[in-house]
Formats: C-alpha cells, sequence, structure tokens
C-alpha cells in the first residue's frame, strides 16, 4: 500500500481574474506503512495537495498512483482513500457508531456487518462507551478520534488527515499524537498528515515534507531535515526556532542555528550588542545585532548565561554547525 | 430586560394590530353584533350553533384537505428549487433563483386573475395544452374535483419566502460534510437522503407549519376570485365561510366564533410539525 504523487500541478482563478499556484510541480511518495508529514505555512499548497489525493480537488497537469493504480481521473469515492478533516467533520444528526459506520453503508454493506465493523474499530479506538451519544455531546479529542475510527474502518489504501489537530488545546494535541502514531501503527496504513505545526511534524513523520509556495522543499526524516536543510527557506522555516543566516563573501550565506550559537562576554568571533532578552522556560532568548550588521541573530541560551539588554557580547559557534547555502538560489552548497 | 427598549415598537405593533383585534374577536365569539348596535352577549349560543354548523365543518374539510396536498407539494417545490440552485454561481443559477422567487412578489389578486385565464375552460393556455398532449382535462373551474386541483396549483407557485428560507437552510451546511459523504463513495441520491435533508429537516418542518396557516389563509383569494366557493361549494374554504359570514350576512359576532375556532384548528395542525422541529434542531446542534 503506497501513495506516489507525480508533477502535480494546480492553479486557480482567484478574484478578479489573478492566478494562483497552489500546486508547481509537486512529486511525492509515501512508502507502504509509512507515515509522511507535509508542513508548510498556510497557502503553501498543502491542503490542495491532499484534496487532490483524496480526489475532491482535479489537477491541471501530473498523476496520482495508489498502490501502482493511476486514480488521477478517478473520482473520490472510487479511490479507497479515507480522509479526517481539521473539524472531525461528524455529522451532527447521527449517532457515533453511525457516524463511523456510515462510509460502510454509503458503500451499500449490510447493516450487520456494519455494526460488527464498528465495534471493532470503537474497540481498537477505546470509543466503546462513545458509541450511542451524539457529536454535540463529545469533547474536542473525542471528536477528532471518532474521525480517526471513520477513517480506519474500512481498512483505506491510504489515510489522509488534515490539520486535524488544529484546533485541539495544546495538552490534547500531545496526547493525540501519540494516538494517531499507535493507530498508524496498529493499523499499518500509510499515512499523509498535513500541518503547519513544525513541533507536529517532526514528532509525528517518519519523513516530513516542506512546502513553500506549491512546492516540496525537502523531503527526508525529520533528523535529516533538521540537520541538513536543502535550502535557506527549510532552514528558517523548519524546527523549533528559525536558522540564523548571515551574507558572508563568494555569494554565499551562512546558517547557524540559534540552539548552536554561542554568546560569550570575550574572546574570538563577531562582535555586537544585546538588544532583547526574552524568557523561553529553562532558557532564554537572547538577540544580538551584530556591529555593521542590518540584521539580529538570535541564540538560545541558559539562564544563568542570559546577558543584559545593551550589554556587549562576543557570537561564536563551532565550524561543525555552520551551514553554507547560495546567496542566489538559496539551495545548500 | 435590557432589550426591551429595542423591542418596544414591535411589542407596540403586535400588541395594537394583532393581540388587541385577537382579544376583541375572542370576546365577539360569544355575543351577537351586527355592527349597528352594541354587541349583545348571548353566552355560549354560537358555541352551540358552531356545533351544528355543517357548511363551516365542510369548508374546515375543504381546506384540510386543500392544505393536505397543496403544502407538501409547495414544500417540495420550494426545497427541490433550494436544492437544484444551491451550488453552482453564474448567470443560470441567478435567473433560476429569480424565477423561483418571482410569483411570490406578484400581488395576490394579480395571481388569481392571471390563473383564472390560465385554466379557463374556454381559452385557457393549460387545457388546450393538456388536449394537445391528449391528456383528459379535469374541467379545473367546472367540476368540483377540478376545481379543488385548481385551487392547489394557484397556492402551488407562490413559494419565494419559503425557497429563500430553503436555500439559506442549505447553504447553512458546511461542505466538509458532502466532501466527507464523496470521499466515502457515498451517491448523490445518498448524500441528499442521509445527510442534505435531515440536517434541513428542521428548518423544513418550521416552513411546514408556516405553510399550513399560509395555505388555510391565502387559499381565500383565489377561493373567491377563481372558483368563488363552486363548483357546488367544492371549494368553499374556511376564511371563504367566514368571510361570507361576517360581510354578506353581516353576522360579526358568529363570524368571530367561526375565526376563534380556525385559529384554534389551524394551532392544532401546526402545533405537531413544529414539536418535531424543536426536537430534532436540539438534536443537531453543530458543536
Amino acid at each position: 500500500m503506497s501513495l506516489v504523487v507525480e508533477g502535480a500541478r494546480k492553479e486557480f482563478v482567484a478574484r478578479r481574474g489573478a492566478r494562483v499556484l497552489a500546486l508547481d510541480g509537486v512529486d511525492l511518495e509515501a512508502k507502504p506503512g509509512e507515515l509522511l508529514v507535509v508542513v508548510g505555512p498556510s497557502g503553501s499548497g498543502k491542503s490542495t495537495l491532499l484534496r487532490a489525493v483524496a480526489g475532491l480537488e482535479s489537477l491541471d497537469a501530473g498523476r496520482v498512483l495508489i498502490d501502482d493504480r493511476d486514480v488521477t481521473g478517478v473520482p473520490a469515492g472510487r479511490r479507497d482513500v479515507a480522509l479526517v478533516f481539521q473539524e472531525a467533520a461528524l455529522f451532527p444528526h447521527l449517532r457515533v457508531a453511525a457516524n463511523i459506520g456510515i462510509g460502510e453503508r454509503a458503500r451499500g454493506t449490510r447493516r450487520r456487518e456494519v455494526e460488527t465493523r464498528v465495534r471493532e474499530v470503537a474497540r481498537a479506538l477505546d470509543l466503546e462507551p462513545l458509541l450511542g451519544r451524539m457529536p454535540d455531546e463529545l469533547s474536542g479529542g473525542e471528536r477528532q478520534r471518532v474521525a480517526l475510527a471513520r477513517a480506519m474502518v474500512r481498512s483505506p489504501r491510504v489515510c489522509l488527515l488534515d490539520e486535524p489537530l488544529a484546533s485541539v488545546d495544546t495538552e490534547l494535541r500531545l496526547r493525540m499524537r501519540a494516538e494517531i502514531r499507535a493507530v498508524q501503527r496498529s493499523f499499518g496504513v500509510p499515512m499523509v498528515h498535513v500541518t503547519h505545526d513544525q513541533a507536529e511534524a517532526m514528532a509525528l513523520g517518519d519523513r516530513v515534507a516542506v512546502m513553500a509556495a506549491g512546492r516540496v522543499l525537502q523531503c527526508d526524516t525529520p533528523a535529516e531535515v533538521y540537520a541538513r536543510p536543502a535550502t535557506a527557506a527549510v532552514a528558517r522555516s523548519f524546527g523549533p526556532l528559525p536558522m540564523n543566516l548571515l551574507p558572508a563573501a563568494d555569494g554565499v550565506i551562512l546558517g547557524v542555528r540559534p540552539e548552536r550559537l554561542r554568546v560569550c562576554r570575550e574572546g574570538r568571533g563577531r562582535p555586537g550588542s544585546v538588544v532583547a532578552v526574552e524568557p523561553s522556560g529553562e532558557e532564554c532568548l537572547v538577540r544580538v545585532l551584530p556591529d555593521g550588521a542590518e540584521q539580529d541573530l538570535l541564540a538560545r541560551v541558559p539562564w544563568a548565561d542570559a546577558p543584559h539588554p545593551g550589554e556587549r557580547v562576543v557570537l561564536a559557534w563551532r565550524p561543525e554547525d555552520e551551514h553554507r547555502f547560495d546567496a542566489a538560489t538559496g539551495a545548500r552548497r | 430586560m435590557r432589550r426591551l427598549p429595542l423591542a418596544a415598537p414591535y411589542l407596540l405593533g403586535s400588541a395594537l394590530l394583532v393581540l388587541a383585534p385577537l382579544g376583541l374577536a375572542a370576546a365577539l365569539a360569544f355575543t351577537d353584533y351586527f355592527g349597528f348596535r352594541a354587541p349583545e352577549p348571548t353566552g355560549t349560543d354560537n358555541l352551540a350553533r358552531l356545533a351544528g354548523d355543517q357548511v363551516f365543518w365542510a369548508a374546515v374539510g375543504t381546506s384540510a384537505l386543500v392544505a393536505a396536498v397543496a403544502v407538501p407539494l409547495r414544500l417540495f417545490l420550494a426545497v427541490g428549487a433550494a436544492l437544484l440552485l444551491a451550488r453552482r454561481r453564474g448567470a443560470r443559477t441567478a435567473l433560476g433563483r429569480v424565477a423561483a422567487y418571482l410569483p411570490s412578489v406578484v400581488p395576490d389578486a394579480a395571481w388569481a386573475l392571471l390563473w383564472l385565464w390560465i385554466l379557463n375552460p374556454l381559452y385557457g393556455p393549460l387545457p388546450a395544452l393538456l388536449g394537445v398532449l391528449g391528456l383528459p382535462d379535469p374541467g379545473f373551474l367546472t367540476t368540483p374535483w377540478g376545481a379543488r386541483l385548481g385551487l392547489v396549483l394557484v397556492m402551488a407557485f407562490q413559494v419565494g419566502e419559503a425557497f429563500v428560507v430553503a436555500l439559506a437552510a442549505r447553504l447553512a451546511i458546511p461542505s466538509r460534510l458532502h466532501e466527507a459523504v464523496a470521499v466515502e463513495g457515498g451517491s448523490p441520491w445518498f448524500a441528499m437522503t442521509r445527510v442534505t435533508l435531515p440536517l434541513m429537516a428542521p428548518v423544513v418542518l418550521v416552513l411546514a407549519v408556516r405553510d399550513v396557516v399560509v395555505v388555510v389563509q391565502n387559499a381565500f383569494v383565489p377561493a373567491l376570485l377563481v372558483t368563488d366557493g363552486g363548483p357546488v361549494d367544492a371549494t368553499l374554504t374556511a376564511p371563504l365561510v367566514i368571510y361570507r359570514r361576517a360581510f354578506e350576512y353581516g353576522e360579526l359576532g358568529y363570524a368571530s366564533t367561526l375565526s376563534v375556532a380556525l385559529l384554534v384548528l389551524t394551532g392544532i395542525a401546526a402545533a405537531f410539525p413544529l414539536w418535531l422541529a424543536a426536537r430534532l434542531a436540539g438534536r443537531q446542534r453543530v458543536a
């Protein structure tokens, strides 16, 4: 069970005839049993990509293959994919059991058989006590779990999740992450999970695809994308904090992660003055403006070493923590 | 209570224009009153007369029959038009929406006279069309059942307000619910019968309540102008009987008795769908 997207292009005509390129030649592959996270800011095309895979959006060019079958022209209902929407999209007039089973009913499965399937999936997801409830009697997390159960009940070839945790509070989001992970493992179905949350992408994905402006900038394991970002844009957008970028000689941009930038009182390095100090839990974020530079740099340092605003400091980093990008193309060198 | 000042004009209006006349009518219902002298209290005489008034009860039966056919037909047309004209934007949809609403803009009397021509057995286009198609002419203005059918037809297409409300109810359904059905492989029929219509049901039921009232009341204009209660009292609806009692026989007291009786009967007919609508709406809150 796998998913392949080849050269997907999609253009929308916005108001007043302006054209928006939502997908600009996207190639993507979700391998069997893999959890692929597509991460990008809003407007990067990640939702359009997901809807195109589901069959809710047509492509101007390119192909979608599910298990080596070309489904580009196949209507949504015959692609055998499941989709979990951002707000769960439960049917407000149906009880939880009917919500989970509605797809099976739509495909004409017998009532008795549907009940058995619903019960199985509900047991796997700890939803059995909720089967008789109406959607408005559920909490946000329960609603998403019901939506997940509805996706799993048909044993789909691919399961798509469109920002399922965006409208859930922080604590629950952490627990739901683990739950999605567990469901994906136990059902062994490839999942494509779309999110704008970097932390979620890093925590959840076997691999992550970083998208911006309709393109996939990099697709690799979270560790690799963090350690070796393919472009300056990926370096800025992926990770807990955006990477510091400094113009250097020969058309090169130097990059250093704020986690690896050291703020010293003296020694060798770039001199500068502290602009701001923000507390951030155990640590603090320090903004330093190097002498003669226009852009300040961000550093994460322990509270004990925190300088004062206005203090003169020296910025230093180890050579192996340095990333180099092409100033013209942004590509890694 | 803070909202009271804003509601004041409305409360004043309904008190003066609805509640006060209603109270007066209820009081007059227990009197003899011909408009020349002060009303004469007669106790329950009018109620006894009402119980034995075969003309009125036959008219109530006619009203109920017309409503039983016209209300479902009107709702079917209003909801059907709303479903057909819900999604696509563009000139054709806009034209369709205007066409669906337009009959409600025409004044009732003008509409009734238009149908007097359409249904005319000698030169009306509808009997002529039926003749061309080789279908039997039910005698829209000349036979009892033909006239009742004619009355239903006159009222069937004036559903502009119900159409607008149904359209709003359809557009209030989040599109992701229909997308969820599409991804699950549900047919358009499945989506309509299991998702769209159940979610519109509370609104449609409220429309049904309103339509019972509208049809029973509005049957007056076509019954007066198109069929004049005939032939052989086949289209003598309850409001027409009340009108004749009040303004042809001048029995304002007894006509009030009939009005109050019709109000109570309409209230009973409307109560069930109203109760069902409240129940359904309570179950379907979108969290």
